[in-house]
């Protein structure tokens, strides 16, 4: 548009034009709360003062405190979504653990927890299995108990298709509605690689959770999101949780934030090993960075590996399942790169015959002698109607002493250097000759001994048929996600994220996983500090300050909880000592004699970054002891689903529901609300779903 | 339109609907809702084109930065100039960058579900099936065009908003004019310092001055050329660009060592193209010019030789290597077209003392009435993630205050990062979100009445 006379002269009009209709706006924005911009726009300043929550004085929300007890926990994955009620005195791993699947009920639309069969018989009987003491009242607390097992131990659940069929025990083709909750035939899976591929299904699950923990009117409730979730999926969940439930409020926390919060850190890079993806995110004063931020990673999860140990040893008559057994066995590790694999196979590990199954000649994996004595018949059958008669921790304890102490282990030397070794493979093979009434079934659990060899150390090692992807090993692959997400983030903050590296996620539980990605990442992007005297570079640990102790850390709110010790370890996690201490006495070195102007052209650029001279884990805060536990053993049950949950002790990679137990009390408890960190009922009838992108702070 | 009338809530899609705000660049794509204070979405505005299982394949985002694919190509549909070229690869792009991470229409639809490789043949099949499941059908959308978008562009642009994605409300904005509001200014002289362009723009009012609009090339790609060049005369052997996806581990070595690193070969059949490696080199060039280029402070021009300062660098292909003075050198030449680093194998042509931003911005303020001028100087804005470069606003400022010594200059230029690279998108939030902008929304009915020329009518 060309400037004309006209409109020259009317710049100073113009100008008090432009005052006039910014003045018009300002009372506008204020009586319009509704202007959805508006208040974001406040919030200029993402980082969340974290202090603010330690100043609770301040006008609180108008409704009643929220309790501890009161609050309910959903942390929906891929493969298994956790789910809890209450925050218990220490933080804990979560009390209910389900697959993350569901099944089409017979009205298209509707979904069950388990797959329901539909069994015609003649016979007269009443329905054995559907019997349960449980079947009548609500889920009683030992169900919920039960589902530590997932999938491991066939049981009875009670549903709307059990009373169905009790409701009818006439005689003579009649129909019987039978859950089996082995298969997993049919089933939908409302996420995949973190996306909500089936909307309803995972409203369905929400609600089957809610259903299963039973909660009390007046309790919030939290959700973790995973980063893959879009805006328009967030909003559709908000309005099924406020809709179908009576919560009075609603928060959502972003997986990455959780996790470094579990951490008791502000500042992270976040991998998160999940089973066919991997999410790296780094956080920022709270604050998940959306540029670079790697979401959804294909090809680099646990099934990934899996993948590779078939790709490996199917040749030799291994399963899937008999991978996915090893890759969660003691045995199989990955070693740091650079690591010489044990034996002579070490120069040629891909031809190497290493696999010698058991001492039987003719069968590929006959149980071995020892394993069939050990575990014979008699506690190899489970029945389903014994384990639904109540006593199903101490059928499956029994059992499990009876293979612990058939195990034989070798002290002496470490898994590393053992050319061969061999685990327990466990399966249940459904009994044919069993004619129970009802459909019952009987499985026979199968245990047998495997020996495998240098293979069990290359489940990260590049696969042969990786599709279109150039990958060199998800070791790698995640290695390069790293440096491109840290490299979106401001200058003065990638030195603390390379030196705050959390990895968690279940396929992070692959034994030596966490040091060969740290290894990986080094060995790829470390810059060491040179000794060279030209090096004007500011080590990279003078602009990252120590974390203080923890007066301002999330963590610090747990109850009965001791200080927590943040301090760094800098030998920590297999990075060369020598390397930390070379970069702590970097400042020593006398500068070059001929560069006395450096001082003064370098000052200011010590914000100014040359790739990182320190890279390392963050420590898993040791109060978390209920986070101790990390036992790597192919549970039985694994052969029962898809990696189904394993018994035994989680560990820091399941930080991020930690850091949710944190958020809930933070949110719900300490803030309530003051902070707008969860949507209110009220808020809800104001401002509807689309609201909700103001009510979380990440 | 009479101001006073407030709209009807049906034309603009009313005020509860955050309006989307895309910021289509020739690098980056940023895209998000109005109101926030950074795009949720930004994601490169290259392309990757393989072929996999006989079907030619997509990849949008900056996963192909990270997860390279076998025979990899990239394009960029938007030409050096900063105007679209390839307009049907332009609407998937802008398409990904606002279907992908902020509203994700259909889950189950392969576009939208993130599976993100799609092949390019299936695609407009699936699109005309689902013709009522349009991915902006109930959310306006603001666009932003640089300022010397040709009229058929523009009428392109509503027409892939309205028809293809079928917005009930459309703006498009001059990006200059979004960068001066993300300063709080209705009249400055914007001067942005893009990839491919540099730009000046005086806006007065929030209008443009289309006469003092001036753009050259000399934006970040070729201070990229201009590390190529000086790279290629190091002696005593050149340095060579090896990009991180090539690299498997390294070791550290001295500054001027050969690099000890180990490489990744591919097989020729699954190698990528060497487009892709050359935007993989302008990524590891990219870490170069934030840590190692500077712009010499002035006031005298850089030409007095001798080594001054130091530097190390090492990510180069796992090398070290020491920049003395060359560091300021290769930006010098945006200033002094004499300080240019000649390299006759370079694609991009050598830069005319016009191309210089001294010359561009007299002869942007030579097209402005003389009267503005001096108020148009004292509101200088500064934008562009290339404007990034350390101590360049100091530079132009001493540049300015040279060319202008009369008047007073200021310089103002957001500190933080995000508000540099983002200034035009966070203009247009703030514009989008703003109660009385609602009477500017050109209506999915207005559109159909008046067809696509009534964005030249409305959006000056």
């Amino acid at each position: 548009m060309p400037l004309t006379r006209q409109q020259a002269s009317r710049n100073q009009r113009g100008r008090a034009r432009a005052q006039e209709t910014r003045d018009q706006l300002q009372p506008a924005k204020k009586s319009r709360g509704l202007v959805p911009g508006e208040r974001k726009f406040a919030r200029r300043n993402p980082p969340l003062p974290l202090d603010h929550f330690l100043y609770p004085g301040r006008e609180a929300h108008p409704m009643a405190p929220f309790r501890d007890e009161h609050l309910v926990l959903i942390a929906p994955g891929s493969e298994l979504t956790l789910a809890q009620l209450g925050l218990p005195e220490a933080y804990c791993p979560a009390k209910l653990r389900l697959q993350t699947r569901m099944f089409p009920a017979e009205k298209p639309g509707e979904y069950e927890p388990h797959r329901i069969r539909k069994v015609t018989t003649t016979s007269t009987s009443t329905t054995a299995p559907t019997t349960t003491p449980g079947a009548s009242g609500q889920p009683p607390k030992e169900d919920v108990e039960m589902k530590d097992d997932g999938a491991s131990a066939p049981r009875e659940e009670t549903a709307e298709g059990t009373e169905k069929a009790e409701t009818e025990p006439e005689p003579a083709q009649e129909v019987i509605y039978e859950e089996d909750v082995m298969s997993d035939e049919g089933a939908v899976y409302p996420i995949r690689d973190g996306r909500i591929v089936n909307r309803n299904a995972l409203f369905a699950l929400i609600q089957h959770v809610y259903n299963l923990l039973s909660p009390p009117l007046h309790t919030p409730i939290l959700i973790v999101a995973q980063p893959s979730w879009t805006q328009t999926d967030r909003e559709e969940i908000t309005r099924f949780v406020f809709e179908h439930f009576s919560t009075p409020g609603f928060a959502y926390v972003d997986a990455a934030l959780a996790t470094a919060w579990g951490y008791g850190v502000l500042n992270a890079l976040v991998i998160d090993v999940g089973k066919t993806k991997t999410d790296v995110s780094a956080v920022i004063n709270s604050v998940p960075q959306r540029y670079g931020r790697g979401i959804a990673l294909s090809g680099c999860g646990g099934d990934a590996m899996t993948d590779r140990l078939l790709e490996l040893l199917g040749s030799k008559g291994f399963t899937r399942e008999m991978c996915e057994q090893l890759k969660r066995s003691d045995i199989a590790e990955i070693l740091p790169p650079g690591t010489a694999l044990p034996g002579a196979a070490a120069t040629a590990h891909q031809s190497t015959p290493a696999v010698h199954p058991g001492e039987s000649a003719g069968g590929n994996f006959a149980p071995t002698e020892g394993a069939s004595d050990n575990n014979g018949t008699d506690e190899g059958v489970l029945d389903v109607a014994a384990i639904v008669s109540g006593d199903t921790s101490e059928y499956l304890a029994n059992m499990e002493k009876d293979k612990s102490t058939g195990k034989k282990v070798d002290p002496k030397q470490p898994n590393a250097q053992k050319e061969r070794a061999s685990f327990q493979f466990e399966e249940f093979v459904e009994m044919e000759n069993d004619a129970q009434a009802g459909g019952s079934k009987r499985y026979k659990r199968n245990t047998r001994e495997i020996t495998v060899g240098v293979e069990r150390f290359l489940a990260a090692t590049p696969r042969q048929r990786a599709g279109p992807l150039l990958s060199n090993g998800i070791l790698e692959d995640i290695a390069s996600q790293v440096q491109y997400a840290i490299n979106c983030c401001p200058n003065d903050k990638r030195n603390e994220l390379w030196s705050n590296i959390i990895i968690v996620g279940a396929g992070s539980r692959v034994r030596g996983f966490n040091q060969a990605l740290l290894g990986a990442i080094t060995q790829k992007f470390l810059n060491s500090p040179s000794a060279s005297i030209f090096t004007s570079e500011i080590p990279s640990t003078f602009s990252t300050p120590l974390p203080t102790g923890g007066t301002n850390t999330p963590a610090q709110m747990g109850p009965g909880q001791a200080q927590p010790s943040l301090q760094h370890h800098p030998a920590a996690h297999g990075l060369n000592p020598l390397l930390v201490a070379a970069t702590h006495n970097n400042p020593g070195i006398p500068a070059a004699p001929g560069t006395p102007g450096m001082d003064q052209g370098q000052q200011h650029r010590a914000g100014h970054f040359q790739g990182p001279t320190v890279i390392k884990a963050t420590k898993f805060p040791e109060y978390n002891s209920e986070f101790k536990g990390r036992p790597n053993s192919n549970a039985p049950g694994a052969s029962s689903g898809p990696g189904s949950t394993s018994r035994g002790g989680h560990g820091p990679e399941e930080a991020a529901f930690l850091g949710a137990q944190v958020c809930a009390k933070i949110f719900f408890v300490i803030d309530q609300g003051q902070l707008k960190t969860f949507m209110a009922r009220s808020e809800y009838n104001e401002f509807g779903p689309e609201g909700m992108g103001e009510f979380c702070i990440a | 339109m009479n101001p006073s009338n407030p709209p009807q809530a049906a034309e603009y899609g009313g005020d509860e609907v955050s309006a989307i705000v895309l910021d289509p660049g020739y690098s980056t794509t940023r895209a998000g809702f109005a109101g926030e204070d950074a795009p949720k979405s930004v994601i490169p505005t290259y392309y990757g084109k393989y072929n996999y299982e006989g079907k030619e394949r997509l990849v949008f985002g900056d996963n192909m930065f990270v997860q390279p694919r076998a025979g990899i190509s990239v394009h960029n549909p938007i030409g050096k100039d900063g105007i679209v070229e390839d307009w049907d690869m332009a609407e998937k792009v802008w398409e990904y960058s606002f279907a992908s991470r902020l509203t994700a229409t259909k889950p189950d639809n392969p576009f939208h579900n993130g599976l993100n490789d799609i092949s390019s043949e299936e695609l407009p099949a699936e699109m005309e099936v689902e013709t009522d499941e349009k991915p902006l059908a109930d959310t306006p959308l603001l666009m932003s065009e640089p300022g010397w978008n040709p009229a058929k562009a523009r009428e392109k642009t509503i027409e892939i908003a309205m028809e293809k994605w079928g917005t009930p409300a459309f703006y498009l904005a001059r990006n200059g004019v979004l960068a001066a509001f993300a300063s709080g200014k209705a009249s400055a002289l914007v001067i942005d310092i893009g990839a491919s362009n540099i730009s000046v723009t005086p806006v007065h009012d929030g209008m443009i001055l289309k006469r003092g609009v001036q753009h050259s090339p000399l934006g970040g790609d070729y201070i990229s050329s201009q590390i190529r060049a000086l790279f290629k005369k190091n002696s005593p052997q050149p340095i060579t660009i090896t990009p991180h996806y090539l690299i498997s581990s390294k070791t550290a070595v001295e500054a001027g060592q050969p690099p000890q690193a180990n490489y990744r070969t591919f097989p020729a059949d699954r190698a990528p193209d060497a487009s892709y490696r050359a935007l993989q080199e302008e990524r590891t060039l990219a870490e170069f010019k934030e840590c190692v280029v500077q712009t010499w402070p002035g006031p005298n021009k850089l030409s007095g030789p001798g080594p001054r300062e130091s530097q190390t660098k090492n990510s180069l292909a796992a090398r070290r290597a020491v920049f003395g003075v060359d560091r300021f050198r290769v930006v010098e030449s945006l200033f002094d077209v004499k300080a240019a680093i000649p390299d006759p194998d370079s694609p991009v042509p050598a830069p005319t003392q016009a191309q210089t931003l001294p010359e561009v911005i007299k002869a942007s303020l030579a097209g402005v009435d003389v009267d503005i001028r001096p108020h148009l100087l004292s509101n200088v804005v500064v934008t562009g993630a290339s404007s990034l470069v350390y101590g360049f606003t100091e530079r132009l400022n001493q540049e300015l205050m040279t060319l202008f010594p009369g008047p007073r200059v200021r310089v103002s230029a957001p500190g933080n990062t995000s508000e540099r690279r983002f200034g035009s998108w966070i203009g247009g939030s703030i514009l989008a979100s703003l109660g009385t902008f609602h009477q500017m929304w050109i209506s999915k009915k207005e559109y159909e009445e008046h067809g696509a020329n009534i964005v030249e009518k409305r959006c000056k």
